[in-house]
């Protein structure tokens, strides 16, 4: 069974262009959406849904398609954007009680648990909350209808390092259960810490898609110097970067540099900098 | 629902002031729905209810039904208001329509203007709650004028509407009906613009 299928979703706007969008998700793995900002990852994944309408193009959650199945697949899946920022002044309790009613297969035994693991107080408020209190409480909601499917965007955006660092072994626990999670973020770190496959999205189309180690081992990074930098290596790099001593150039992992220069396996960040530049 | 709504729905009882232009007290209803609806929006409401497993054109319903039975509690808190009003001793409203069956026929259209004005803008987008309340107010206040101004110029409205029930009654019912029948039209295209529109809206 495929958990989420999406083909050629394309989006015109005037200033920007969704083009054909293809992905797919498999089951129990952690996916990592990439890109940089307004690269189209909250466009993408709000089109899923049809928050947004996309201009053409496919959604398939669970091999139904969500046009046809809207009202089953959200009783599957959990989407966070960014922790909660509704009813900012309303007592947990009282959004828990006002979602509730909407899942038939809600389990209150393990909204509990989740309330415990995650340190939740029901009588706060989201105002009340830090950043990472709020994802946690989506998460939490999300969890307590058993979604299969995790759909978060920039969940670790704001988050300081330990607390994101909380949220990942979350993740990787949910993943260890057979939760699916597809998270976007610009924050590469996260996803070299617990993600199985990235897709990356750069001005609306994807580059990449790929298990993270496959993808990052595909490149080298070089330093080198300002001579060594000529016109015709600019040419073949995939892209070059200012560094403290000169400049970097990132190559494919099969494409020999030509001549002895320092190098060393490129991380994903290092792929999205010089990948964008 | 905004705490406002409750409140606006007691003001039925300036039916009891004796000259005044009633059809301002169903705009209240107008305004509880508009300050809904910015709640709504100050606390990201639709951002929220789409999240849930619910159709987008089921929140346009939830919406609908709600303002139907805020309309439908107003009109009938209005009732006895208007039946206190006619016992007073005194003469009937010198500013415009009496508080009679002819009122609650006119307040059924104005209350179905304000839903399809209302709604079709707020739902073309919803975070431009304001300019869908200020057109539909605009729309509903120059309704109020022409009527007040028609109750005093034209015979049939002055000598025949505009007086205490039950003295033209059967005119006044048959008028009753078709304000309820165009309320229900009205209030019925408003729903299916808003669904339309809804749906096609980017969130």
């Amino acid at each position: 069974m495929n958990i989420l299928t999406v083909e050629n979703l394309c989006k015109n706007y005037p200033a920007f262009q969704l083009k054909n969008v293809s992905f797919q998700l498999e089951k129990g793995k952690i996916t990592g959406f990439i890109g940089r900002n307004g690269a189209g990852k909250t466009t993408t994944l709000k089109s899923l849904f049809n928050f947004i309408h996309p201009d053409s193009g496919r959604v398939s959650f669970f091999d139904m398609e969500f046009a046809e199945h809207e009202l089953e697949i959200k009783q599957r899946v959990g989407f966070v954007s960014g922790g909660i920022d509704f009813y900012p002044n309303k007592r947990l309790r009282t959004i828990t009680a006002a979602a509730r009613p909407f899942y038939p297969q809600w389990d209150d035994g393990e909204y509990r648990k989740y309330l415990g693991l995650f340190a939740l107080d029901e009588t706060k408020t989201p105002a009340q909350l830090s950043a990472g209190m709020k994802v946690k409480y989506s998460l939490a909601l999300a969890l307590s209808h058993h979604a299969e499917l995790l759909i978060l965007d920039e969940p670790t955006s704001g988050l300081d390092p330990v607390s994101r660092d909380e949220l990942l072994e979350i993740f990787m626990d949910l993943c260890e259960k057979g939760v699916t999670i597809l998270f976007s973020t610009h924050i590469t770190s996260d996803l070299e810490k617990c993600a199985d496959q990235i897709i990356y999205i750069k001005n609306g189309a994807v580059l990449a898609q790929s298990e993270l180690r496959h993808f990052v081992s595909g490149y080298r990074i070089y330093d080198l110097t300002k001579e060594q930098l000529t016109p015709k290596l600019q040419a073949r790099s995939l892209g070059t970067a200012r560094s403290k001593y000169g400049y970097s150039v990132l190559l494919r992992a099969d494409e020999p540099l030509g001549f002895d220069a320092p190098e060393q396996q490129a991380t994903l960040e290092e792929i999205m900098v010089h990948l964008e530049k | 629902m905004h705490p406002t709504a409750p409140i606006f729905l007691m003001l039925s009882a300036m039916l009891l002031i004796p000259n005044y232009p009633y059809y301002v007290i169903f705009f209240y209803t107008g305004l509880a729905i508009f300050f809904t609806c910015l709640n709504g929006r100050e606390n990201h409401d639709v951002a929220y209810t789409v999240q849930l497993p619910v159709a987008k054109r089921d929140v346009v319903k939830a919406r609908f039904a709600f303002v139907l039975v805020l309309e439908g509690v107003q009109t009938a808190a209005a009732v006895p208001f208007a039946a206190l009003r006619q016992s007073f001793p005194m003469p009937g409203n010198e500013v415009g329509m009496d508080a009679n069956v002819a009122l609650f026929a006119f307040s059924f259209v104005l209350l179905g203007l304000f839903n399809l004005v209302f709604f079709s803008i707020y739902y073309r987008n919803v975070r431009k709650v304001g300019k869908a309340f200020v057109v539909s107010s605009i729309t509903v206040f120059v309704y109020m004028g022409i009527l007040e101004v028609c109750t005093h110029l034209i015979p049939f409205l002055r000598n025949r509407m505009d007086t205490p029930d039950p003295q033209y009654l059967t005119e006044k019912l048959i008028l009753l009906a078709a304000g309820i029948l165009l309320f229900a039209v009205l209030t019925w295209a408003a729903y299916q613009n808003a669904v339309r529109r809804f749906e096609a809206q980017d969130l």
